[in-house]
């Protein structure tokens, strides 16, 4: 009897699932990126059901996409590096333009970049830059520089984003290098630079840095712009600079992975995001830099006026994008251990 | 007959086992022996170079600071635990049922969550340091952690009642009779302690210790969230590998590494004369 009951069980389980005929798209993104207002009134509006899993990084997004069943995620988010990277291991396909009416609306600033030159494979979605941000009522010095942060009277006062690129290259752009640098002499002056640093910092991390200036825990912080412009909002004596060394950005893309299953509604979903309307909810909500045309006609003053969100196009292009540097990346595995 | 039902009986744990522990263990082992493609991927070869990349100095230390992080979380561990069971051991059973149970209860809640509850606590402007300075213990704020001392009130915290369990089950078996016997034939309270009590508790010692030193290494989300990212576990450097130098087969490797060293202190046990029936003890 018992044997009985539990094989209906496992096959209610196995079949439950299985039955549903009604429109969906599965989306995985960024957590944190698009607020939930936005799906709702996307699935009210197409009578589509959005499954929305979200990951934290551009590996995690990888590591889902590829170890996935082919055909689980209609739509990803990935950033430059890893739309070029995921080119190379055919994990997303060419994008149909002739699908999307709001195609014109995207600034022509942010296409035709290095790893997608052609954007064949890749839309932007947002952009975002790293920059310096303190607090002009505790710091009374002008920092204008990642090597002003070395000042041994800051100590325990300085967040990093807990990203191992990002804060090397921010080291490597200090001594006058490409972010990307991959010599390993270069990389031993960063590793000594970063030691020095390190003095001065209270902790890295990368989901939310802000909360730490918001607190006051910390008083400087190297983190995202929207990172930045969210904790502006709650501390007004903060400031935001673009180091005069470099700065390091990145673009956040649309990208259909191979396989898709429901690439017409993931063209729906793209179309919408890409109005206006529905792109100034999102980049409102979530400060970073918009790339839509249509969109800036609508957004408020306090985004606008933010320099840590609004940065200028022109401002833009002298960032340096993370790339992809093959078997080096063991170098920058190594420097990060020794700094820890 | 008796055997085939005993088995029927076990079969959801050993489809368990299978499914989720030994299958994921073999593909971890498997991966470990591959080369990395660069992009996240694997080239499928034969080769002991992920293992012999473990040796390298910059990784040898990391393994070294975990483990020196993990040996004094046990002490402290001990330290606390062993009092408290003793104390335990001294209540009637129904009130010891009570307080072993109030030891297990915070595993309701994940750690995680927990971990996020030490923030509030701890930090500049958190609780305790409200309280220290508003009853003047205090001038400015103590840092309790990103740094250290987070990373060692978060590890003793939750690795406690791993410690705790073996612990008690060691202390509560010993017979009240021998002790009356050790008091009887001269013994003082220090050489009863050392000669009868301690070596009677000593697998459960070492039984929490294993119980404990596993995870301290691998813990990831302490250091990040309390000591700030800045110090490197065997944990982060593992999940480094997987979600960040895209490395799967090295991540693997140090996976396995840890695995056989758990066993190599399994067998040094053994060694020593500890019995394999009190590790599986409580």
């Amino acid at each position: 009897m018992k044997k009985i009951i539990l094989c209906i069980t496992l096959l209610l389980l196995l079949t439950g699932c299985t039955q549903d005929n009604k429109e969906v798209v599965n989306i995985l993104n960024w957590s944190s990126y698009i607020p939930d207002e936005v799906i709702r009134e996307f699935e009210k509006e197409y009578g589509i059901k959005v499954n929305y899993s979200t990951y934290s990084s551009n590996e995690e997004c990888l590591a889902k996409l590829s170890s996935a069943k082919e055909g689980t995620y209609d739509l990803v988010f990935p950033s430059d590096y890893m739309i070029e990277l995921m080119i190379k291991r055919d994990l997303i396909q060419k994008i149909d333009k002739s699908k999307l009416n709001n195609l014109e609306n995207i600034n022509y600033n942010y296409l035709n970049y290095n790893y997608d030159y052609y954007n064949e494979y890749s839309l932007p979605f947002l952009a975002a830059s790293v920059v310096i941000v303190y607090d002009s009522e505790k710091i009374k010095d002008d920092i204008t520089s990642y090597n002003d942060l070395l000042d041994s009277k800051y100590k325990g006062e300085i967040i990093l984003l807990d990203d191992q690129r990002v804060v090397i290259g921010m080291a490597l752009m200090a001594l006058g290098y490409d972010m990307n640098d991959t010599d390993s002499d270069h990389l031993e002056e960063a590793k000594e630079w970063l030691l020095k640093l390190k003095e001065n910092v209270k902790a890295f991390d990368s989901d939310s840095p802000k909360t730490f200036m918001i607190s006051k825990e910390t008083s400087i912080g190297v983190i995202w712009n929207a990172e930045a412009a969210l904790a502006m909002e709650e501390n007004k004596n903060l400031k935001v600079v673009y180091p005069s060394e470099g700065f390091s950005v990145s673009i956040d893309n649309f990208a259909i992975p191979k396989g898709a299953k429901n690439i017409d509604n993931a063209y729906l979903f793209i179309d919408y995001i890409l109005e206006g309307k529905v792109m100034q909810k999102i980049i409102e909500a979530y400060p970073y830099k918009n790339v839509n045309l249509e969109t800036q006609n609508y957004l408020s003053d306090t985004y606008l006026d933010n320099n840590a969100s609004n940065i200028s196009d022109l401002m833009f292009s002298t960032g340096s994008f993370v790339e992809n540097i093959g078997d080096k990346i063991e170098l920058y595995d190594k420097v990060w251990a020794e700094i820890k | 007959m008796k055997n085939k039902s005993k088995f029927l009986y076990l079969s959801p744990i050993i489809i368990y086992a299978i499914v989720l522990i030994l299958f994921p263990i073999l593909y971890i082992l498997f991966l470990s022996f591959q080369t990395n493609d660069n992009y996240g991927g694997i080239i499928y070869s034969l080769t002991l170079n992920n293992y012999i990349k473990i040796f390298d100095i910059v990784y040898l230390r990391v393994l070294f600071k975990s483990a020196s992080i993990a040996f004094i979380t046990i002490v402290i561990c001990i330290l606390i635990s062993y009092p408290f069971c003793i104390f335990i051991s001294e209540k009637k059973t129904n009130v010891q049922k009570i307080l072993i149970t109030l030891v297990m209860v915070p595993f309701l809640t994940n750690s995680l969550i927990r971990t996020y509850g030490w923030i509030v606590l701890l930090r500049k402007e958190g609780v305790f340091n409200s309280i220290l300075q508003a009853l003047n213990i205090c001038d400015g704020p103590i840092s309790f952690m990103y740094n250290n001392l987070g990373v060692f009130i978060g590890l003793v915290y939750t690795l406690l009642p791993f410690m705790i369990l073996p612990v008690y089950s060691s202390v509560s078996k010993i017979d009240k009779k021998v002790l009356e016997a050790s008091k009887d034939l001269g013994a003082n309270a220090y050489h009863t302690f050392t000669k009868v009590i301690l070596p009677q508790t000593l697998p459960g010692i070492f039984n929490g210790s294993l119980m404990v030193f596993i995870p301290a290494i691998g813990m990831f989300f302490i250091a990040d969230l309390l000591g700030g990212g800045k110090i490197m576990l065997v944990g982060n450097l593992i999940k480094n590998q997987f979600l960040v130098s895209r490395n799967w087969p090295f991540g693997a490797a140090i996976s396995i590494f840890l695995i056989v060293i758990t066993f190599l202190l399994v067998k040094l046990y053994k060694k020593t004369g500890g019995n394999m029936d009190d590790l599986g003890g409580f």
